[in-house]
């Protein structure tokens, strides 16, 4: 268990700028995510700290010492890879031994099985991973990564190739299993939901380099760039290009982030003519062409749907609008309001 | 009204059912056509190496005894089709038969006499009389061993420079891969033969004219770019995750490849080394142009000399010894089929 620090750590493929310019502190026994799309760099970090590829700038720290040019093996890290990557020529007992044939623990074969039974495939020692579930597999991988005690556990993607009740299971799964042993541990996913709802912090990453750090709530609510406003949330969050002959705004900003949820149907407001229907289960996801462009909005599916062509009324608060500069950062404290809104209450 | 009559779904199955089963036997009946004139020769070798005397070979023994043979064969692969879980047994049973069908047709006219050059150190005193040229031509076993080690060795050679090359090949970018890539298919182009002029130059330069070394080295050579591309395919299959995932577990890289790499590509290894024994064992061309006189003999030149050298042609003896050299290919070859046709596909399979 360790504390891990990446100082402005920066990796290229010859001209490929790959990861710039990361900075971050995991803290001992802390769960975080690095989210992004593909591409963005988050794996190749992932690699960087596990030693399968050598930075190119910038400084890896464990416990505030520097681990750059020490080899993989030597760094006490498990890694979960999303193919699994299990030694298709071993059992599964033997595959969470392998690490032990390195590093000389006193009692590998009963901590073998210890591990298994934390993982819960006790029963399955003597199979071949050939002769496993897509879970099972995850779970003897899971196994074998942290049979050693790893300062760090890495986890690629490893949930993306489960189906989607499995998935389910094995989140719980991974975070009791993370939580019970206190590694410090860090999952690379694409999907914001496994990130959010897995890690107690996440990291936000796009084109190389840290778009923001911080709790689920913090990335949602308050957006530093307009990077992560737009991918965080489902269904994503609304656009609208600013200044706005209808909105008053923070002048400066260029764009006007509004979360679906926060707008509502009201009996006067924007006028709006529906456009697409969407149920999607809890609530039907609802598009309307307004002056201000066109908004997606949630109406609870218990309630009377709208049809496609129905003219309503819109109507958002004031504060739940983020509003970004032409660079795209977020500019604190700023909100927008519709203009006329004043005018009909009056 | 309802004149649009239903389909027939009981005839339909039933045709195609029979259209199915017409289509199978004749490509069984293809096959076996096509397998007879290639089979034959080999039971000519046989019958021939059992049944020739000194006079020359008796053709009506030849005929009767492929009448048993033929029949056999035919009724093995009835039962290799019929019985899939017996397949040993109606083996060892079509091969008794066969024994048993032989001692009846011809069995009077079976001896064991063309093998004697197996306990015989110096066949020609044995055929001339002593004081010809003994001492030139060698007892069997010594061209046996000798091919043997040509053999094993090269395939050695062959095997371990192929599994690194591959590997490296397969894993690391460095200046001019493709090219090399591309120049060892373009090698495969030119035939070797068309190098024997000059590898002759360079063995004599080098000095191994003569030494079973200058074979050896050559064969594996030629074969190198071939089996390194081969090898290089089995790499390709096998993920690199693994590899990262034994590196991360504590491995070194020379470790990663021996536990979790190298198991992975075992078809691969075995091919190439039954491929490379087997052509060690029946190599010719080479083993003759690198020899001046007859300072070493493989059974390839044996079999040469026994057939052209001797006395005119002694039919039995050289079917006997065609027999002989061609059983430790045979066995491996049946050993390993498995392996050799996973080759063609090119990479490892679950």
């Amino acid at each position: 268990m360790a504390e891990v620090m990446l100082k402005a750590l920066r990796k290229t493929w010859d001209d490929v700028v790959a990861v710039d310019d990361v900075s971050v502190t995991i803290e001992d026994g802390e769960f975080i995510a690095i989210l992004g799309p593909s591409g963005c760099g988050k794996s190749t970090t992932l690699f960087m700290l596990a030693g399968v590829y050598l930075p190119s700038a910038g400084d890896i720290l464990f416990d505030g010492i520097r681990v750059n040019d020490v080899e993989a093996r030597h760094r006490n890290v498990g890694i979960v890879f999303q193919s699994y990557a299990l030694y298709p020529n071993m059992s599964v007992l033997q595959n969470i031994l392998f690490p032990t044939r390195f590093q000389k623990l006193p009692d590998a074969e009963a901590r073998a099985r210890e591990m298994a039974e934390m993982v819960q495939i006790s029963e399955l020692h003597d199979r071949r991973p050939s002769q496993l579930s897509g879970g099972q597999q995850q779970r003897v991988a899971l196994a074998r990564a942290l049979i050693k005690r790893p300062n760090l556990l890495l986890l690629d993607e490893p949930l993306s190739n489960l189906d989607a009740t499995l998935r389910l299971t094995m989140r719980a799964e991974i975070r009791r299993i993370t939580r019970e042993l206190g590694v410090t541990t860090l999952l690379v996913t694409h999907d914001q939901l496994e990130a959010t709802t897995m890690a107690d912090r996440v990291i936000c990453m796009n084109a190389g380099r840290i778009e923001q750090v911080g709790r689920a709530q913090e990335l949602y609510l308050k957006p530093d760039t307009q990077f992560v406003a737009g991918f965080i949330g489902s269904p994503p969050i609304n656009l609208l290009p600013l200044p706005h002959a209808e909105l008053e705004a923070h002048a400066g900003a260029t764009l006007m982030g509004l979360r679906p949820e926060t707008i509502e149907v009201a009996e006067r407001g924007i006028p709006a003519e529906v456009t697409h229907v969407e149920p999607m289960g809890r609530e039907v996801l609802t598009t309307a062409g307004t002056p201000l462009g066109p908004l997606r909005f949630l109406v609870p599916t218990a309630q009377p749907n709208w049809t496609t062509g129905a003219r309503l009324h819109l109507r958002f608060a004031e504060d739940a609008t983020v509003l970004f500069d032409a660079a795209g950062k977020r500019i604190d404290g700023a909100t927008a309001r519709w203009r006329k809104e004043s005018k009909e209450r009056a | 009204m309802e004149t649009q009559a239903k389909p027939d779904w009981g005839l339909l199955a039933a045709r195609s059912r029979r259209a199915r089963q017409i289509k199978k036997t004749l490509l069984i009946g293809f096959l076996t056509i096509v397998t007879v004139p290639i089979l034959l020769p080999f039971f000519w070798m046989l019958v021939v190496s059992l049944s020739a005397r000194t006079g020359g070979v008796e053709s009506a023994v030849l005929w009767r005894a492929c009448a048993v043979l033929l029949p056999a064969t035919l009724a093995y692969v009835v039962l290799h089709l019929a019985l899939p879980r017996r397949r040993v047994w109606s083996a060892l049973g079509c091969l008794a038969l066969a024994g048993v069908g032989l001692w009846v047709s011809v069995g009077n006219e079976l001896h064991l006499n063309n093998y004697r050059f197996l306990i015989t150190p110096n066949l020609i005193e044995d055929i001339r009389g002593a004081a010809t040229a003994g001492g030139q031509f060698p007892w069997v076993w010594e061209a046996f061993v000798n091919s043997l080690w040509v053999a094993a060795s090269s395939t050695v050679l062959k095997v371990s420079v192929a599994t690194l090359a591959g590997y490296y090949i397969s894993r690391f970018t460095f200046l001019g891969r493709s090219s090399f890539l591309q120049g060892l298919l373009l090698i495969e182009v030119f035939h070797p033969w068309m190098l024997t002029i000059p590898i002759f130059l360079v063995i004599y330069w080098v000095g191994l004219l003569n030494t079973l070394t200058g074979p050896i080295l050559v064969l594996t050579a030629l074969q190198l770019p071939f089996f390194i591309f081969i090898m290089k395919g089995f790499f390709d299959a096998v993920p690199w995750d693994i590899e990262m995932s034994a590196m991360t577990d504590g491995a070194s890289r020379r470790e990663a490849f021996w536990y979790v790499v190298l198991p992975q590509v075992r078809p691969g290894l075995l091919a190439i080394g039954v491929l490379g024994f087997i052509q060690g064992w029946e190599e010719y061309v080479f083993v003759t142009a690198l020899r001046t006189g007859s300072s070493y003999w493989v059974m390839s030149t044996y079999l040469y000399y026994v057939a052209e050298d001797v006395m005119g042609v002694d039919y039995g003896l050289v079917a006997a010894v065609s027999v002989f050299y061609i059983i430790p290919s045979l066995a491996l070859y049946l050993l390993c089929q498995r392996y050799l046709t996973q080759m063609t596909l090119g990479g490892i399979k679950g």
